[in-house]
C-alpha cells in the first residue's frame, strides 16, 4: 500500500494522522488481502468543494480495454471524513471494487461509464442555467449567494472602474494613430445579472464626458448568454444603456458560431465565472502511465429509495423520472405540478454523486482531447515528468478561448475572471473538482494549458490575481498579442 | 504548414533531430508543395517558404553582422534574439540555393519571396544605428546585392514582402525609399506584398490601405499585392483616386480562415477589382501566404482561386 498525502488542511492535520494509523493497523490485522494491498493507493484529498460528486472514501479501478488492471485507487476526503466511520467505509469501498455487485446493491445509476465532458452532471448544469428563476425562487435567493462572499468579484466597483481606465486609454491610443473603428465592439459572455455590464457602461460614460472624448456613443456592448431568463434580467439592468447594449444568445463553447460577422472587430471581451462551469474531461497521471476519467452518476440506493417515496415514484421509476427531468424540464416532470417537480429536481441534484474509473491509454492523443487542440501541444504540456497528477484538461474553457480569441480586434484583449490553476504542479495539493455550486457545477480551470492554447493561437496569457478582495480565489486571465 | 513539419522543426530545437535531417525534411515538404501549386493549377509557383520559421529569422541568421542567439528560443515559430551591433558588411545570404532547387522541380515560372528591410529592423534589435531608417537602408544595400544574385541565378519574378507597414503606417515615406535602395538594378518583376500581418495565421494590425498614398506611388516596384479577400474590397477605390502604373495582386484568398472559399467567391472578388483596375494589369493571389493553414485547406482554397480565375477569364473572353 501506497498512501499518497496531497493535502492536509491545519486544522485537521489530527484527522490525517489518524487516517494513517488506521490504515496501518487494517493491513496489519489483516483486513486487506494481500493481493489488494500490493497493489493499493490510498490519496488523502481535500475536496475543494463542500458539496460534491464524492463521498468520503471513494474507490477508483482501471481498465485496459475490457481487462480491469489490478491497480487500485481509494480517495479519502479528509473534509467529509468522519473519523469514527472510516474503517467500516474503506473495507465496504474494497468490497464494492471487488465485487461489483454488491456496489451495484448501494447504487442506483443513472447512466453508463462514458467520459466526463458526456456525463449527466452536465445536463443537469444546462437545466439549472435555463430554469433559473424557479431554482432561485424554491432557494429563496439568487445563485449569486452561492459565491464565496455571496457576490461576484466581477462586480467590484473598483475592479470595474481600472477595468474601464484601462479599455479608455486603449481607444485614446488608437485614437491618436487615427486606428479607432467607428464602431468600437465591446463583448461580455455569460453575464450573470448584468451588473457588471451596467458598472462598466455607467463608469465608461462618466470617464469619457470626464475627458471629452466623444467615445461612449461609439460602444456596441454585446451582452450575450446562453440562458434566456439570464439574458431577460441583465437586459433591466442595463436599461440605462440600452441605445448602446445588444442581447444576444451565445454558447459560450463557441462564441464565434454566433459572432462571426465580428471576427478581428472586437476590442474587449471579458468573462467571469464562466471557464469554470463549462464541460470538462479529466486525465490521470499515475507513475508515469496515462489514464482519461470515466464516470458514471448515480445517486445511493437509500437515497434514491427516500426520494421515490417522497414523490411517489416507484423506486424502479427512479431513473426514468430523473431523465425525464432532463427532457421536459421541472414544471413537467412530476403530475403534481411544478412546484414538486422542483422540489424533486434539487433532491435528486443534491443526492447525485459519480463514481470513477480510470481507463488505460498510450497517449495523451488517445483520450477525449478538446478540439482545436495541436496534438503536439498536448504531449509537451504532460511531457515525461510528470509521474503523478491529476488534472482537469478544461475542455470546454479550451474550446471556447480558441473560438473566442477570433473575435479580437488586433489590438484588443480576453479577460476572463476564475479560479484558475496556473501551474500544473498545483493540482498535486488538492482535488479540484467538480463540485457543487447551487444547482450547477463549478471546477477549477486548468490556466497553465490554456497559456499554452494561447501561445498556439497567438497571444501570451497572463494570470493577475484579483486584488480587490481579500481571500479572493479568483483570478484574472488575459491576453496580449505574442510577438 | 502541414502538421508533421510542424512537430518536426520543433523536435530539432529539442535537439531530438539533426540539421542534416532537417534539411532533407525540408527538402521533401518543398517539393510536395510545388507538386500541390502545379496540380492545383497555379501559374506562378513559389517553394512555400516551408524551410523558414518565420518572415524574420531566415534571413536574421543569414544576415552578415547580425547576431542571433539560438538559444533563445524553443518552439521553431518563435522569433530568436537576434541584434546588429556594427555596420553590416556586405556578403551573400546564401538565398539563391533556396531558388534554384524550386527552379529544379518546377517547368512553370517561379516567383521568390523576401522579407522586406523595414519589418527585418522591427524585429532585429539594433545597437549600431542611429535609428531604424538608417539601419533599413543599410540592410537594403546588402540584400540588394543578394537580390542581383538571385537573378543571375535565373530569378525573374521577386516578392519583397512588408507586413510591418501597416503597424507603423507613420513610416511609410522612408520604407518606400528603402524599397527602392533595395531594388536598385535589379533586373527583375519586382513585387511588393504588404498585408496587414500574417501571424499565427491572424492579422497583427487593423486599419486601411490609404495610409500608402499618396508615398507608395514613388515606389520602383511593377506590382503591389495586398489583403483583400479577408478585408472586403472597399480600398479598391484608392486605385481609382491615386491614377498609378501598378499591377495589382489582388489577394482573392483569405488565408486566415480555414473556410475555403467557392470558385464564383473568388470571381465575385476579381469583378470588384476589375471596377477599379483593368484586367491587363490585375493579378489573382492569395493575401498572404498559406502558412497558417492545414495543408488539405490549402490546397482546395488554391484550386478555388484557379477556378475563380477561370470564370473570369471566361467572362472577359480570354
Amino acid at each position: 500500500m501506497i498512501v499518497h498525502i496531497n493535502h492536509v488542511q491545519p486544522d485537521r492535520a489530527a484527522l490525517a494522522g489518524s487516517v494513517l494509523s488506521e490504515l496501518v493497523s487494517l493491513a496489519g490485522e489483516g483486513q486487506i488481502q494481500p493481493r489488494i494491498l500490493e497493489n493499493l493507493n490510498v490519496h488523502l484529498d481535500w475536496v475543494q468543494y463542500k458539496t460534491n460528486f464524492r463521498e468520503s472514501v471513494t474507490l477508483r479501478r482501471a481498465i485496459k480495454g475490457e481487462e480491469l488492471l489490478p491497480w487500485i485507487e481509494v480517495g479519502v476526503d479528509l473534509r467529509q471524513l468522519q473519523p469514527e466511520t472510516l474503517k467500516a467505509e474503506f473495507l465496504a469501498a474494497l468490497k464494492d471494487g471487488l465485487d461489483g455487485s454488491s456496489c451495484s446493491a448501494n447504487r442506483v445509476y443513472l447512466e453508463p461509464f462514458r467520459p466526463m465532458r458526456s456525463c449527466l452532471i452536465w445536463r443537469f448544469n444546462d437545466l439549472f442555467w435555463q430554469h433559473l428563476p424557479l431554482w432561485e425562487a424554491a432557494s429563496g435567493k439568487g445563485f449569486e449567494k452561492a459565491l464565496p462572499g455571496g457576490t461576484s468579484d466581477a462586480n467590484h466597483p473598483e475592479a470595474v472602474a481600472d477595468a474601464v481606465a484601462d479599455f479608455w486609454t486603449l481607444l485614446k491610443d488608437l485614437d491618436s494613430h487615427n486606428q479607432l473603428p467607428p464602431e468600437i465592439f465591446v463583448l461580455e459572455i455569460g453575464i450573470g445579472t448584468g451588473k457588471r455590464a451596467a458598472l462598466w457602461l455607467d463608469r465608461f460614460r462618466v470617464l469619457d464626458r470626464e475627458r471629452g472624448t466623444q467615445y461612449y456613443p461609439r460602444i456596441r456592448f454585446l451582452l450575450s448568454d446562453y440562458s434566456m431568463p439570464t439574458l431577460n434580467r441583465a437586459m433591466a439592468t442595463v436599461r440605462e444603456h440600452r441605445d448602446l447594449g445588444s442581447f444576444l444568445a451565445v454558447d459560450a463553447l463557441d462564441p464565434f458560431k454566433s459572432l462571426s460577422f465580428l471576427r478581428y472587430k472586437v476590442l474587449s471581451i471579458h468573462l467571469t465565472n464562466v471557464y469554470d462551469n463549462l464541460p470538462t474531461d479529466e486525465i490521470v497521471v499515475r507513475d508515469g502511465k496515462l489514464y482519461f476519467v470515466e464516470v458514471r452518476s448515480y445517486v445511493p440506493a437509500a437515497a434514491a429509495a427516500r426520494i421515490s417515496q417522497s414523490f411517489g415514484i416507484p423506486v424502479s421509476e427512479f431513473v426514468r423520472a430523473a431523465n425525464r427531468l432532463l427532457e421536459v424540464g421541472p414544471e413537467h416532470v412530476h403530475p403534481s405540478g411544478a412546484e414538486r417537480g422542483i422540489a424533486f429536481w434539487r433532491e435528486v441534484w443534491d443526492a447525485m454523486r459519480l463514481e470513477e474509473r480510470f481507463v488505460a491509454i498510450q497517449s495523451i492523443l488517445d483520450a477525449p482531447l478538446p478540439a482545436g487542440v495541436k496534438p503536439g501541444l498536448l504531449e509537451n504540456f504532460v511531457g515525461e515528468h510528470v509521474m503523478n497528477q491529476r488534472f482537469q484538461l478544461s475542455s470546454g474553457a479550451v474550446e471556447s478561448f480558441l473560438n473566442t480569441v477570433p473575435l479580437l480586434h488586433p489590438r484588443g484583449y480576453l479577460q476572463v475572471q476564475d479560479i484558475f490553476v496556473t501551474k500544473l504542479e498545483d493540482y498535486s495539493r488538492m482535488f479540484r473538482g467538480p463540485g457543487k455550486m447551487d444547482g450547477s457545477i463549478v471546477n477549477w480551470v486548468n490556466g497553465a494549458l490554456l497559456a499554452q492554447v494561447g501561445a498556439q493561437a497567438g497571444y501570451d496569457v497572463h494570470f493577475a490575481p484579483f486584488q480587490y478582495r481579500e481571500g479572493s480565489r479568483t483570478s484574472i486571465l488575459y491576453t496580449t498579442q505574442r510577438e | 504548414m502541414p502538421g508533421w513539419l510542424e512537430r518536426l522543426k520543433t523536435e530539432f530545437f529539442a535537439r531530438r533531430i539533426s540539421r542534416q535531417e532537417l534539411d532533407e525534411i525540408h527538402d521533401v515538404a518543398v517539393k510536395a508543395a510545388i507538386k500541390d501549386q502545379e496540380v492545383a493549377g497555379l501559374d506562378i509557383i513559389t517553394d512555400g517558404e516551408l524551410r523558414r520559421d518565420n518572415l524574420i529569422d531566415y534571413f536574421a541568421e543569414r544576415l552578415p553582422g547580425v547576431q542571433t542567439d539560438h538559444t533563445s528560443k524553443k518552439f521553431y515559430y518563435d522569433f530568436y534574439d537576434s541584434v546588429v551591433r556594427g555596420k553590416l558588411p556586405m556578403a551573400s545570404l546564401r538565398l539563391t540555393d533556396d531558388f534554384k532547387f524550386l527552379a529544379t522541380f518546377t517547368d512553370r515560372a517561379t516567383k521568390f519571396c523576401v522579407t522586406g528591410p523595414h519589418s527585418l529592423v522591427k524585429r532585429i534589435k539594433d545597437e549600431h544605428y542611429k535609428n531604424e531608417e538608417a539601419f533599413a537602408m543599410d540592410l537594403a544595400r546588402v540584400m540588394n546585392m543578394e537580390l542581383k544574385e538571385l537573378v543571375r541565378a535565373g530569378a525573374r519574378d521577386i516578392q519583397i514582402d512588408e507586413p510591418y507597414y501597416s503597424g507603423f503606417p507613420e513610416d511609410i515615406n522612408w520604407g518606400v525609399k528603402v524599397v527602392n535602395t533595395l531594388v536598385e538594378a535589379v533586373d527583375a518583376k519586382i513585387t511588393l506584398h504588404i498585408c496587414y500581418g500574417n501571424r499565427y495565421g491572424k492579422p497583427s494590425w487593423a486599419g486601411n490601405y490609404r495610409y500608402l498614398f499618396p508615398a507608395i506611388l514613388e515606389a520602383r516596384v511593377h506590382q503591389l499585392s495586398l489583403e483583400f479577400a479577408r478585408r472586403g474590397g472597399e480600398d479598391l477605390e484608392l486605385f481609382k483616386e491615386f491614377p498609378n502604373r501598378f499591377e495589382l495582386g489582388v489577394g482573392t484568398i483569405d488565408v486566415k480562415t480555414h473556410e475555403v472559399e467557392t470558385p464564383e467567391i473568388v470571381a465575385e472578388r476579381l469583378r470588384k477589382a476589375l471596377k477599379f483596375v483593368p484586367a491587363e494589369r490585375i493579378r489573382v493571389l492569395p493575401d498572404c501566404g498559406c502558412l497558417h493553414l492545414p495543408r488539405e485547406v490549402a490546397f482546395a482554397k488554391l484550386k478555388a482561386m484557379v477556378q475563380g480565375t477561370k470564370i473570369i477569364r471566361k467572362e472577359l473572353g480570354g
